[in-house]
């Protein structure tokens, strides 16, 4: 037996205890309305998140949705409903880059303070320089950094080298980020905050593979003009410089070969400023991925180690495996070894 | 296109819309839905909609040749020559390199290294899905328990977008008929499809990626780096973590189909209160479950034979499904494990059966000691799932045994609440859902769309920025 409330056909045999159900039409406004009080009440993280996307199409009708759509939220005020929620989280109230796999992991070798001063060789009373004799009471401290494919490294190279026993190793990662979009994931700033609390004597870094999209500004930079190469470089140098600032050295690097050309010649270019803003800081060691993950440059699945193939890469030919990382993990220590002498096995 | 995105609630405003308004016009509603989801499989990789047509196509030219021909010889060949012909294409796009590689790895050991191609295929998403599905139905046909539907029909069956990235995986006996039966426009089950998709998108969104970022992810990228507490917390959380994540997709799917008319067979029945592995396997995934069971167990045998032969049954069937979740010898053995489990219970069993002993019907202790074993056995299976190798594996179980009396830093209370409350929730019957869907359904719409919305901003707030995909659909 059916009868019509709220203008919908409904079963009327429903009592309060029995779910009720709706003509369609019903449901659809319904639906709808609910999206758009949705859409009202978190719009300006949407436009945050909108902004802070790859310039194009879709960036821009997002914007010229959600632009009006912020504006109605903040002057209605029903945008404090989710900025008080994010309070009480604790969260800032914009978005913060993208998914996050892994962010600050302190090591389980925990040094005698969290905080450590830093080192000043005319002290000379100061405890040995963990960089070349590290103990296990005083183990090298090492902030790893990237992206996706810096944490592709850095998981593995951070187990790496807790397994030494001698160096306490930081991850802080974060996915789809760089140093192009600052308004969708400010490394520069994380950078400060990482060094801050970690004091590092070795930064290890990998990042970029995002990077190849124009700078924002005002004014925008376009991709692949020689400004945004001077910029990006010139971001790359305060970059590295920030992170050698405290005494620390730093390896940074390259990303390996793509098996898409046209991502590949993109990268390429990176990984030319990358290397030309390295040469430039003194302390950074630029270390190429090529021989572990993609030999002679070229994309390659597999590789030849110890008699075996081995998957370096993901099936969608840009990610390294845990297997590709264990052994780029592997030029990262070489490279710790024979141009820090650092002495770890 | 993912669930919980912007995108797709867009699109399936269109699609309920224009689905509801062609409700009596049957053709046309099923060329709708067919353009949608063809449509939607192709936002992923336009390319791999050619690979869905030529599966069904497959299937479609298979169960007619096998319904047509009186002589069950031949229609006993067909079976074979269309399972056949859909298997070849999974296996090239999914097993295809993991063999070549191995391979070519033991031809080296002999000194024949290089003779192999090693390919890396792009996997289709949903390949493991909609070929098991084209299976079913072709078999089902072979065994008269089913009648070769129309193309269209079968088309719609094998891409509905709702099922079509990761299940459940479902019958054609069970929505072939429902393509036939008129839906009523007038009688939606709204408000059970809303709480269900609610409920999907807070395990996924909120629960899901909370306890990936927090402990899953650091502890099985950096055993090393993390305490014994860290990784046995780690891993009952990646337990939580692949339930919520799973089974939060799959009610979605289920609550997107019901808003669409259709009805979806249940895929999990808490999965974590089992008191034994076969009860697990009657709770997990079940639609993968009873289909290796229909399609692979009970033909090569059963629970019929000797002990051993069904031992052999049991195993074959478990490593099976282990790699059907990835071509990966860490997949493998996490089928192993679950088939070396159940040949033990079922040895057991039949032990009791022969010395003509009734079933123990557990006190209520030993059934918490039974739950929690199963639980802890499940885990452990479970670190081969997840583990990108065996060396991985082993770094988080060597850490679990010697990692004890270092500081943990990723265990916090917030960690040890989301897991002990997801895994007491499934502890307890409940018909919480459906009174919550008969009191929200009683407010007036307007209450309604509402409260929608306020649930949807918290979920939206306490997940994480951007989208994680699910688990199963690079399966």
């Amino acid at each position: 037996m059916t009868a019509e409330v709220d203008g919908a056909v409904v079963n009327q045999t429903s009592g309060p205890q029995q779910p009720r159900t709706l003509a369609w039409r019903s449901v659809l406004g319904l639906m709808a309305a609910a999206l758009a009080i949705w859409l009202l009440l978190d719009a300006v993280t949407l436009e945050h998140n909108a902004e802070v996307s790859p310039i194009g199409t879709r960036r821009s009708v997002a914007m010229a949705v959600l632009r009006p759509l912020a504006a109605i939220s903040r002057f209605t005020q029903v945008s404090r409903l989710e900025s008080t929620a994010n309070g009480v989280l604790g969260r800032s109230t914009v978005g913060s880059g993208g998914h996050t796999f892994v962010v600050i992991a302190p090591p389980v070798v925990q040094a005698n303070s969290t905080k450590h001063p830093p080192i000043h060789p005319s002290v000379t009373t100061l405890p040995p320089d963990p960089l070349q004799n590290p103990t296990a009471a005083n183990p090298l401290r090492a902030l790893l950094l990237g992206d996706s494919l810096g944490l592709d490294l850095g998981g593995p190279l951070q187990n790496r080298l807790a397994s030494t026993g001698l160096v306490a190793a930081t991850l802080d990662g974060k996915e789809s980020t760089g140093l192009t979009r600052p308004d969708y994931f400010d490394w520069p700033a994380e950078l400060n905050r990482a060094m801050e609390q970690v004091n590092p004597q070795l930064v290890v870094v990998m990042m970029g593979a995002n990077d190849p999209q124009s700078f924002l500004g005002p004014p925008v930079i376009s991709y692949g003009t020689e400004q945004w190469n001077r910029e990006y470089e010139h971001r790359a140098v305060r970059f590295m410089r920030k992170a050698t600032s405290n005494g620390a050295r730093l390896i940074w690097v390259s990303l390996p070969a793509m098996r898409d050309p046209a991502l590949a010649a993109r990268l390429g270019t990176v990984n030319a400023l990358q290397k030309a803003a390295a040469a430039k800081v003194p302390g950074v060691i630029y270390l190429s991925s090529n021989p572990s993950v993609s030999p002679g440059g070229e994309y390659t699945a597999f590789v030849t180690s110890n008699g075996q193939n081995v998957p370096v890469r993901e099936p969608d030919g840009v990610h390294v495996s845990a297997q590709g990382g264990a052994l780029l993990s592997e030029e990262v220590v070489h490279a710790m070894r024979h141009d820090l002498g650092v002495p770890i096995r | 296109m993912l669930f919980p995105t912007i995108d797709f609630a867009l699109f399936f405003l269109v699609v309920f819309g224009v689905g509801w308004s062609l409700s009596g016009k049957p053709v046309l509603w099923k060329l709708a839905m067919l353009g949608f989801s063809y449509f939607f499989y192709a936002w992923w990789d336009p390319r791999f909609v050619l690979l869905l047509i030529a599966e069904t196509l497959i299937a479609h030219v298979g169960s007619r040749r096998i319904h047509a021909t009186r002589d069950e010889a031949v229609a006993k060949r067909w079976t074979w020559v269309t399972v056949g012909g859909l298997l070849v294409i999974l296996g090239y796009f999914k097993y295809a390199g993991f063999f070549a590689v191995n391979l070519d790895n033991l031809l080296r050991g002999i000194g024949l290294g290089n003779l192999i191609p090693l390919i890396q295929p792009t996997l289709p998403i949903a390949i493991s899905f909609f070929t098991f599905m084209a299976i079913s139905y072709v078999v089902d046909v072979s065994r008269g328990q089913l009648e070769p539907a129309a193309p269209i029909d079968l088309a719609v069956y094998l891409a509905f977008f709702p099922h079509l990235i990761a299940g459940p995986i479902v019958r054609g006996s069970e929505l072939l008929p429902q393509l036939k039966r008129r839906r009523d426009p007038n009688r939606i089950d709204y408000s059970r499809a809303a709480v269900l998709i609610i409920q999907g998108l807070f395990k996924k969104v909120v629960i899901s990626s909370y306890i990936a970022s927090a402990i899953v992810d650091p502890v099985f990228s950096s055993p090393s780096s993390h305490s014994g507490l860290d990784a046995l917390i780690g891993v009952w959380g990646y337990a939580v973590q692949i339930y919520c994540d799973f089974s939060g997709y799959t009610d979605i799917a289920i609550g997107l189909a019901m808003l669409l008319g259709i009805r979806f067979p249940v895929n999990f029945d808490a999965p974590y209160s089992a008191a034994n592995l076969q009860d697990f396997w009657r709770r997990w995934h079940i639609t993968l479950s009873r289909w290796l069971r229909d399609y692979l167990y009970i033909p090569l045998g059963g629970n019929r034979g000797s002990q051993s032969e069904v031992a052999r049954n049991i195993m074959l069937t478990m490593i099976l499904g282990g790699l059907w979740h990835g071509a990966a010898w860490t997949f493998l053995v996490w089928g192993l494990l679950h088939g070396v489990g159940q040949v033990v219970a079922h040895v057991r069993r039949e032990r009791r059966a022969a010395q003509g002993l009734l079933p123990v019907v557990p006190s209520r202790l030993r059934h918490v000691g039974q739950v929690v074993f199963t639980f802890q056995f499940v885990c452990l299976a479970w670190i081969f799932f997840r583990a990108t190798s065996f060396t991985n594996a082993f770094a988080v179980l060597g850490r679990i045994v010697t990692g004890w009396g270092m500081g943990s830093n990723l265990v916090t209370p917030m960690v040890l609440l989301t897991i002990v409350a997801v895994l007491l929730v499934q502890q307890m019957p409940t018909r919480l859902g459906e009174r919550l869907a008969a009191m929200w359904s009683n407010l007036h719409l307007a209450v309604q769309a509402l409260t929608l919305a306020i649930v949807l901003l918290i979920i939206t707030t306490l997940g994480p920025t951007g989208v994680a995909p699910f688990i199963y659909y690079r399966f």
